[in-house]
């Protein structure tokens, strides 16, 4: 075992399975994530990954198989849970409040509150909020404005910063370059490395770019008809290959899978 | 700066806006609130009255149109809430008019007052739950639902009262709290119309429910607990409107089935309330003063009608086209601010 | 308004034309502006009609629960003839759906709102009195019309109802004589038809006759109505009369005993009230013996002529308690009303003499 091994993953989900009605999301899939890791996570649309993401963050339940959180075996209640357990999740739909402020969105589920009544700490959780966006780099005119009226790339950067906020442990990212333009991408990749230069922080990144991918991973799982079937070492792989991979699956034959057993 | 955030910021780095006299800063505040709108069409609509009828403006009419308001003001406050986390609730009308029998069964019972209209409004709350169970537990609309329940409650009303007015309370200090003392119905809205304001600006509640309501699925995903807040402002626009009846039929000093579909007619003013005051029907937008205002908007219109003597053939005619015209003017006003809003970004 | 010229003028000159445009303005808005926006005669404040002296256009308001229920089409359409004579205009207001608490806030804005003179329908025991004693005290004259309460208004113009149902129980004592006998009402215990069928029961108890007199609640709407007089019959084939104390029972007992052809059986005589289009072709068709008609266009006319002469007498002449009605229409009167549509019906709004047929 390697060094980076010895101490606990971060996060391993073990035998998951997940089934929606007619439909098996998940058959079994087992994935590990280590400490200061980025793994990239790719495969086909519909081949479950968001389901995956959803399950590691507590959204959904999974049917079958356990996670080990950090060393502990843990059936994860709810996002808030999971959050407690220093899990933190940014969704393809980013999950953010159109009609609320920067600063109330980056506080979701979160929020700073007075005593003895409860109201709102809008001071604190808006000094709070710049603060942090200005340690990311993040230029947005103000905490205040609502985030309906941000551009693509600045709701991006919001949603990640409100992952990162809140000292996660484990980040996971579904899509965040989904829709974005080259310059915009560049933004949020600069963020994911600058993340990465921290090394406290394990990230898991579904993504379709795979330049993106080879770029900011350091390993890559390849999700296909509900379990992983290749995990690589980027350093192994290249876009190409990739790419062929995923439309080898496409067009249902097997391609080098003799050269890359699941670990 | 990259050429990203150049485009973002205008090739200027951000700095605070320029310190400007507080008038102009609070005009521009007040000016940019969608409730300036609706409080200026009431304000307009007021001096029209008071021009065209020499009776607008006395003080037995001003009682008049308080107590128009009051019904509807109190009605819409909860249906606001309600409509902000992404909802609707028609059911409140006959629950208008059920709850008072409730009170009314209590206080012969025996209950004093006060208690009697606990345990009234607990029946509110509980066609609340109903209402929050079946839209959120089944997944049907709360439109489709709470129409049923309409319907329903305005049977089991029928039935509680065999179609027939009760005498209300009439004597005591509990009486006058609970709508008896000339001012007491106001005093209760601004209390409802204060908490709820509130609630929705400065609390964790308010801010989930703007968040169920713009976007119910991100909101889960973040961990907002939407089914809890979507069930309270069920029972909160339910039990509003159970109290709008007990104090409405204390202050007439007659409990009444209103047997003739009053029901609908009562919900739909509420509704149109909050819509003239700036609350969006698709969710996620709202405002609690705006719903007073919109109720006010109505009661002045309703009134100023009535006093200048359009009868109830034409009635409807005009109240429904001005109605209209007011959620219409308000619709465009909210684009305009909107556009101006982004364009200063 | 830029008169070209005008800083020319002497002040008085321009005052002058100035005030000129002020009256042909008012003058024209005048002409335009009839009263109220009613369909109505030429209410011009009456330059004296008939024998009377010149009287300011009083206004008279009428609070009413259901106001567009075609009951009272004939109502309104007695308030505007009466209007038309005498040089007075009207209000037809307060609530839809039988809402206590807009009537209320109607009958108050007619209050404040300087009404010379409000009617009410008063279907509350209470909601009303206070309203009622506030318009008194301000010397605003106030009857109530087609449903009465214990109130201090001056007068009530309607049908007797208790008075009503009692003849009709005689009546029923005199067609049907004995056996098993149906009272339906809509709602028990609501104010304008529950002394009906108190009357009723009470004339056959009196009577001493060998009838067994039920009463049995129908429902509030028509298809309730007809469902349950027929499940009724359908229990209960040996009844011999039929009779009901509301519009909707009367016509759901005429249709029932028509569809189950009960005059083949048991049953001897059916009636009821009103005169929904339904009932008058049944009571023609000799289905039913007959219908009570109260006469809603009176409950409209002779309240405006009450408030007229006690606003015109300064409270001398006082109103007198009416009766408007306990007509019989029979199957021969039923003909008539077919035959003919009138203001008077409510279904025609033409005015005319209406001939008498036959």
């Amino acid at each position: 075992m390697t060094a980076t091994q010895q101490r606990a993953d971060a996060i391993r989900a073990e035998n998951i399975g997940k089934r929606y009605g007619p439909v098996l999301a998940l058959d079994d899939v087992t994935i590990r994530l280590g400490r200061g890791e980025v793994l990239g996570l790719i495969g086909d649309n519909g081949a479950g990954k968001s389901t995956l993401i959803k399950i590691l963050t507590g959204f959904h339940q999974p049917d079958r198989g356990r996670l080990v959180i950090d060393g502990d075996e843990v059936a994860l209640r709810s996002v808030s849970h999971a959050r407690q357990l220093g899990i933190e999740t940014v969704y393809q739909d980013l999950a953010l409040v159109n009609q609320l402020p920067v600063y109330l969105n980056m506080n979701l589920n979160k929020e700073a509150v007075r005593r003895p009544i409860p109201f709102l700490d809008k001071k604190s959780m808006r000094d709070d909020a710049q603060n942090h966006l200005t340690d990311m780099g993040v230029r947005i005119p103000s905490v205040d404005t609502d985030v309906g009226f941000l551009s693509g790339g600045q709701r991006q950067a919001v949603a990640i910063a409100r992952a990162v906020y809140s000292d996660a442990k484990v980040i996971l990212l579904d899509e965040p370059l989904a829709a974005m333009g080259a310059k915009e991408s560049a933004i949020i990749i600069d963020l994911i490395l600058e993340l990465k230069e921290r090394a406290d922080v394990s990230m898991i990144l579904i993504a379709h770019n795979f330049a993106q991918i080879i770029e900011v991973c350091d390993r890559i799982n390849f999700l296909q008809h509900g379990r992983i079937t290749h995990d690589m070492a980027v350093g192994d792989t290249s876009v190409q290959e990739l790419t062929e991979l995923v439309s080898a699956d496409y067009r249902g034959r097997a391609s080098r899978r003799e050269d890359h057993e699941p670990s | 700066m990259t050429e990203l955030e150049e485009r973002e910021t205008g090739g200027e780095a951000i700095e605070p806006p320029v310190s400007r006299s507080l008038l102009v800063r609070v005009g521009t505040y007040l000016l940019r609130r969608p409730e300036s709108t609706v409080a200026i069409a009431a304000l307009a609509l007021a001096v029209y009255f008071t021009l065209a009828n020499e009776f607008f403006l006395t003080a037995a009419n001003i009682r008049v149109i308080a107590n128009v308001l009051i019904p509807t003001a109190i009605l819409a406050t909860g249906q606001t809430m309600l409509l902000i986390s992404g909802e609707i609730d028609l059911s409140q009308g006959a629950v208008y008019f059920m709850t008072p029998f409730l009170a009314h069964f209590a206080v012969e019972a025996g209950i004093p007052l006060p208690l009697a209209v606990m345990l009234a409004l607990l029946g509110a709350g509980v066609i609340g739950l109903i209402n929050g169970g079946i839209t959120l537990a089944v997944g049907i609309p709360s439109f489709i639902v709470t129409l049923g329940m309409l319907l329903i409650v305005q049977g089991v009303t029928l039935n509680l009262s065999d179609g027939f007015p009760a005498r209300a309370p009439s004597v005591g200090l509990d009486v006058d709290i609970f709508g008896g003392a000339p001012f007491s119905g106001l005093a209760w809205v601004i209390l409802f119309v204060a908490f709820l304001h509130i609630v929705l600006t400065k609390t964790r509640w308010g801010v989930y429910t703007i968040a169920i309501g713009d976007n119910r699925l991100g909101a889960r995903e973040a961990g907002v607990p939407a089914y809890r807040i979507t069930m309270r402002n069920f029972i909160v626009a339910a039990m509003l409107a159970g109290f709008a009846g007990i104090i409405e039929g204390v202050r007439i000093g007659s409990f009444d089935p209103g047997a003739g579909g009053a029901a609908g007619l009562r919900v739909f003013m509420a509704v149109a309330a909050a819509v003239i005051g700036g609350t969006v029907l698709t969710g996620g937008y709202g405002t609690i003063i705006g719903a007073f205002l919109g109720a006010l908007v109505l009661a002045v219109l309703q009134d100023g009608f009535n006093i200048m003597g359009v009868s109830a053939f034409t009635f409807g005619i005009v109240l429904g086209a001005a109605i209209i015209v007011a959620m219409v003017v308000n619709a465009l006003a909210s684009k305009a601010r909107i556009r101006s809003q982004s364009v200063k970004l | 308004m830029d008169v070209s010229g005008a800083g020319q003028m002497t002040p008085s000159r321009r005052n002058f034309l100035k005030s000129l445009g002020v009256v042909t303005a008012a003058g024209l808005i005048a002409a335009c502006t009839n009263d109220n926006g009613e369909a109505a005669g030429n209410g011009n404040g009456g330059g004296g009609s008939g024998n009377f002296p010149e009287t300011p256009e009083w206004n008279f308001v009428f609070v009413n629960h259901v106001t567009t229920n075609p009951f009272f089409v004939p109502t309104v359409y007695g308030i505007e003839d009466a209007g038309a004579i005498l040089g007075t205009t009207h209000q037809w207001t307060g609530s839809e759906g039988s809402d206590i608490g807009e009537m209320v806030n109607a009958m108050e804005a007619g209050i404040g709102g300087g009404a010379d003179g409000i009617g009410i329908a008063l279907v509350d025991l209470d909601a009303f009195n206070g309203p009622t004693d506030d318009a008194l005290a301000a010397g605003i004259p106030v009857l109530g019309y087609n449903a009465d309460a214990p109130n201090n208004r001056l007068a009530y113009i309607g049908q007797d109802l208790y008075g009503s149902g009692f003849e009709m129980g005689l009546r029923i004592v005199d067609l049907v004589g004995s056996g098993k006998v149906a009272l339906f009402i809509a709602t028990p215990g609501q104010l304008n038809i529950q002394p009906r069928i108190d009357g009723a029961l009470d004339a056959i108890a009196e009577s001493g006759a060998d009838i067994e007199a039920v009463d049995i609640a129908t429902g509030a709407d028509l298809t309730e109505e007809l469902n349950n007089v027929e499940a009724w019959y359908l229990g209960n084939q040996d009844a011999t009369g039929m009779f009901a104390v509301d519009a909707g029972s009367t016509q759901a007992v005429g249709q029932v005993v028509r569809d189950q052809n009960a005059r083949d059986n048991a049953l001897v005589a059916a009636g009821g009230y009103d005169l929904l289009p339904e009932t008058v072709e049944l009571v023609a068709d000799g289905v039913l013996d007959f219908t009570i008609d109260q006469q809603p266009y009176l409950q409209g006319f002779l309240p405006v002529v009450y408030m007229y002469l006690w606003k015109l007498s300064g409270g001398v002449v006082t109103p007198p308690e009416t009766n408007t009605g306990l007509v019989f229409l029979d199957s021969v009167g039923a003909q008539l009303f077919l035959e003919t549509e009138s203001r008077f019906e409510g279904d025609a709004e033409e005015q005319k003499i209406v001939e008498p047929v036959g």
